[in-house]
């Protein structure tokens, strides 16, 4: 008997994991959590587990049986390893937003420079040179630049910062109008007027535990005042004015709305 | 600010976080280690290890080139190996130096550092953790089993299983590998899990700007961004590109966290108990903490 409920146990350990990381996968809810290069091993592990789970139950001998010293060994063992293993991840489930909050962004404190992004490389300067010998020209060239229907560029918090330490890219978003879609949090800093607010999007590498939020100034008059991390779409003019020795990316905004989560809230 | 401020909500994202993108890795480690169970014959190992201890040791600690496994994977791993007669300090060396030196971690070294001198922080990566395993495998060398491992561990090592328990029909060596790798995989899960927690607590909860005026000295830098790689736990295949984003950190602090973070981290802690007795965990970590910063920060002497 007491074997019978230790198989079950385990099988049902297995089936928990191995549904919650299946459903992660194909909710999509994933995104928010890994990078791609990530996701689709949390689809294999799940499968893998819901088989391991069906193997366990069908199994003709007891996975307890003393093959690794394992905690499960006895029942007591066994149900401490499936509250362990299962309460805290129906929770952390329930309860997770999906995105961080305020707390953790301030934790980490706003990257706007682009040395402080991972995966950032120092412009190649001057520019390589074109198989026929000219210098090179702008990568960036606009027509792969996104745009609205209004014609606005489609900018991340990234491309701005980028922008900023990089003086070929500065060229496609300087002085013209961008579409910004971010989290509002106002500005602790250089905010004298009263009059700016930082757009924050949060970039991973790996998973959502290494994630750093970037940001960009917003300047609006009159000032706007949205809920701490809520989701605002900006419409402005990008600019890139000298402030405390550098180059930062400030957008003179025209309009600040409330707007929807991105399909993606992580910039990858 | 204050050093520390929690929120549950954070706390519940960066944990199931840590946990999607590690349980794939530690399913797969515990999967081999069925398959080592029931189908690697005892000792068959020692049959292509060098006779000679330091070599053996070399030998092992060079392993992670041809079975490269991450530090979450290589636990169930090496506690097989064990018993079925790899010898202890050859299992340290594998175990520490295999989330270092392996292929997929030093392209992504690569790519991390390039243009910030990446050929050289690679090189010194694997070198100084490929020197630090060695160091500490020969350490562990001179140590008894049964004062490093767990006792039921160390149990199983000196009464290695009977060759005749694991014949039979392949299919029920198939069912019995499988029991292996459930029964593992759910005893290092717990652990894991436990180091998660911890982890995602730290990593959400402390304000990093009390960390960053350390950067000014080589010493604090160095062991400072030691302890932060034991905070954040991060992966070996993916730590580079958050280390090479600490701008103002000294680069011997860069390859201190590198090589220490894969070998130590809150997780790992967790998940080495299930191998080994707390006090060798607790000694290890203490012995790594001093060793790899001592290493590192004589490295800035030669003006790395």
């Amino acid at each position: 008997m007491t074997a019978v409920i230790q198989r079950g146990i385990t099988a049902g350990i297995l089936i928990v994991w191995g549904i919650l990381l299946t459903y992660f996968y194909t909710s999509g809810r994933v995104a928010a959590y890994l990078s791609p290069t990530f996701q689709p091993w949390t689809l294999a592990a799940g499968i893998v587990l819901l088989v391991l789970a069906i193997m366990v139950w069908f199994s003709p001998a007891a996975i307890t049986s003393g093959d690794a010293p394992s905690l499960a060994r006895s029942l007591g063992g066994t149900i401490f390893t499936g509250i362990v293993l299962t309460i805290p991840l129906i929770l952390a489930t329930i309860v997770s937003p999906s995105q961080f909050g305020a707390s953790t962004v301030l934790n980490r404190g706003l990257v706007s420079d682009a040395n402080a992004l991972p995966n950032y490389k120092p412009p190649v300067e001057p520019a390589l040179p074109t198989q026929d010998g000219s210098p090179g020209a702008d990568t960036a060239a606009s027509p792969y630049i996104p745009r609205n229907a209004s014609g606005q560029i489609r900018a991340e918090t990234v491309d701005l910062i980028y922008a900023a330490e990089e003086k070929s890219l500065r060229a496609d978003f300087e002085n013209k109008e961008v579409e910004m879609i971010g989290q509002f949090m106002p500005a602790k800093t250089n905010n004298a007027k009263g009059d700016r607010f930082s757009l924050v999007r949060m970039y991973m590498v790996c998973c959502a535990a290494d994630a750093r939020p970037t940001a960009v100034t917003i300047q609006m008059d009159p000032p706007v005042k949205m809920e701490e991390m809520s989701w605002v779409r900006v419409v402005g003019t990008a600019t890139f004015p000298v402030e405390g020795g550098r180059v930062i990316p400030l957008v003179v905004a025209k309009s600040v709305q409330p707007c929807d989560p991105p399909e993606e809230a992580m910039i990858y | 600010m204050s050093f520390f401020r929690f929120s549950l909500p954070d706390f519940a994202f960066a944990f199931l976080s840590i946990l999607l993108e590690g349980v794939p890795f530690l399913l797969l480690g515990a999967l081999l280690s069925g398959v080592i169970e029931e189908f690697l014959p005892a000792r068959t190992m020692l049959r292509f290890l060098p006779r000679n201890t330091f070599l053996g040791i070399a030998m092992s600690a060079g392993m992670g080139l041809i079975f490269p496994m991450c530090e979450c994977g290589v636990v169930p791993v090496i506690r097989r190996l064990l018993s079925k007669g790899l010898p202890l300090s050859n299992a340290i060396a594998y175990m520490l130096a295999s989330p270092i030196v392996n292929p997929v971690v030093i392209l992504s070294t690569l790519a991390a550092f390039s243009g910030q001198s990446a050929i050289e922080m690679t090189g010194l990566r694997v070198g100084v953790g490929y020197l630090v395993a060695i160091i500490a495998a020969g350490a562990v060398h001179q140590l008894s089993i049964r004062t490093v491992l767990r006792d039921d561990v160390a149990a199983k090592v000196l009464q290695p299983a009977l060759e005749g328990e694991r014949g039979g029909p392949m299919l029920l060596r198939f069912g019995r590998a499988v029991r292996v790798s459930v029964s593992d995989f759910l005893d290092v899960m717990v652990y894991f899990v436990f180091g998660v927690a911890i982890s995602a607590c730290f990593s959400t909860g402390v304000n990093q700007e009390y960390i960053l005026p350390l950067a000014l000295n080589d010493w604090l830098a160095t062991f400072s961004l030691m302890g932060l790689a034991v905070i954040l736990s991060l992966c070996s295949t993916s730590d580079a590109f958050i280390a090479a984003t600490f701008t103002t950190f000294p680069m011997v602090a860069k390859l201190a966290f590198l090589v220490f973070g894969p070998m130590v981290d809150l997780k790992l802690l967790f998940i080495y108990s299930a191998v080994f007795k707390k006090r060798f965990v607790l000694g290890l970590a203490v012995g790594l903490f001093i060793l790899v910063g001592l290493i590192c920060v004589r490295l800035t002497v030669v003006h790395l």
